[in-house]
């Protein structure tokens, strides 16, 4: 009996700390919908600390790929979430028309893009702190290469 | 045995409270060192409204440090290093940094008028700023009359501090130093509308404050 509960409160422990570590930078949240028919609709979200986790696992001659198509990218994005950071709650852009929205927001330090047209309706929101994590895990393995 | 479980279950919830007790404190002191490192900063806004069928209307909020700082990254076409390439050809033979060079030593007043059939342009230089205006004139002629009255078609208004044009052509001969001219931007004090623009049915604004939205 004292061992089960002892195993229950180990594991019940661990799933705790697990979730607390895999969720401490929040999550990305990935919303399409197109609202007609045979349209696509696409929901998904993933712990952002995942991301720079699962980013080990990508082969060295993709990431390379990616490294390549980015290059000039890279450093700007680099710049801004460093920057975001300093600014956790602006809407940047807003475009309101008769049929279509467009937004691009930072809200409790993360980045929301969310675009609505008569048809169709895609919301991505992004821990600033995963982009600049991702972005620092890309150029690291770029220099160790 | 019962006693220790409870004991452990007693510690484990009393942290686990304590930690989620702590988490939007922590969370809260983040956002607010946030906020107060960008409570200074100077922001550039952008508006164009739309009165068409369509009714557009498009607002952009630019913090200037991270105007400041993201500029020198982009390397692309005329841009490098935060500086624009001016091409000799598009300036017509003008000497843009004599012009300023004379501009800036001579005394507050209207320095050109411009006045034509399609257009009027007024540059001036006033309380240390630059002022372009431009206006654009439509002709309509009347069916009784022989005699075309003249409309307004667009109006630009540019005022721009002295010291952000200066900065403008701090750089090489043939190029505009756009970070230096938003480095002296963030350093004017004061809410300065920059830009104007009335064409039809777009009305267009560029202003600096120091309030991160544009409403």
């Amino acid at each position: 009996m004292m061992i089960l509960a002892k195993i229950a409160l180990g594991a019940v422990g661990t799933m705790a700390v697990a979730t607390v570590y895999t969720f401490r930078e929040g999550t990305i949240r990935v919303d399409v919908d197109e609202h007609r028919e045979g349209g696509s609709h696409v929901h998904f979200w993933v712990p952002a600390a995942a991301v720079p986790a699962a980013l080990h696992f990508v082969p060295d001659d993709k990431l390379q790929e990616a490294v390549d198509r980015s290059r000039d990218a890279l450093p700007i994005v680099q710049i801004v979430a460093e920057e975001l950071e300093k600014y956790p709650n602006v809407e940047f852009v807003t475009v309101d028309g008769e049929d279509e929205h467009v937004k691009v927001s930072v809200k409790d330090a993360k980045i929301y893009v969310d675009v609505q047209d008569h048809n169709d309706e895609v919301h991505v929101a992004v821990p600033v702190a995963t982009i600049k994590d991702i972005v620092e895990s890309v150029a690291n393995r770029r220099q160790a290469q | 045995m019962i006693d220790r479980v409870r004991k452990y279950v007693k510690a484990f919830s009393i942290t686990t409270a304590a930690v989620l007790f702590m988490t939007p404190f922590s969370a809260i002191a983040q956002t607010n060192s946030a906020s107060a490192s960008s409570g200074n900063d100077r922001w550039l806004h952008v508006r164009v409204v739309s009165s068409d069928n369509k009714g557009e209307t498009v607002r952009v909020n630019v913090p200037l440090e991270l105007a400041e700082k993201v500029l020198p990254a982009i390397n692309k076409d005329r841009l490098h290093n935060g500086k624009i390439t001016i091409d000799r050809s598009e300036v017509q033979g003008v000497d843009c940094r004599a012009l300023l060079e004379a501009i800036k030593t001579t005394k507050d007043g209207e320095f050109v008028t411009v006045q034509s059939h399609d257009s009027d342009v007024q540059v001036a230089k006033q309380n240390g700023y630059m002022l372009v205006h431009v206006t654009e004139k439509r002709w309509n002629e009347e069916k009784n009359s022989k005699e075309a009255k003249m409309t307004e078609k667009s109006r630009v208004e540019v005022k721009v501090p002295m010291k952000v044009v200066e900065a403008l052509f701090s750089g090489g001969k043939d190029e505009l130093d756009v970070v230096a001219a938003l480095h002296a931007l963030s350093a004017h004090s004061g809410d300065t509308e920059l830009v104007s623009v009335k064409d039809g049915n777009d009305t267009v604004r560029v202003w600096l404050d120091s309030k991160n939205s544009s409403d």
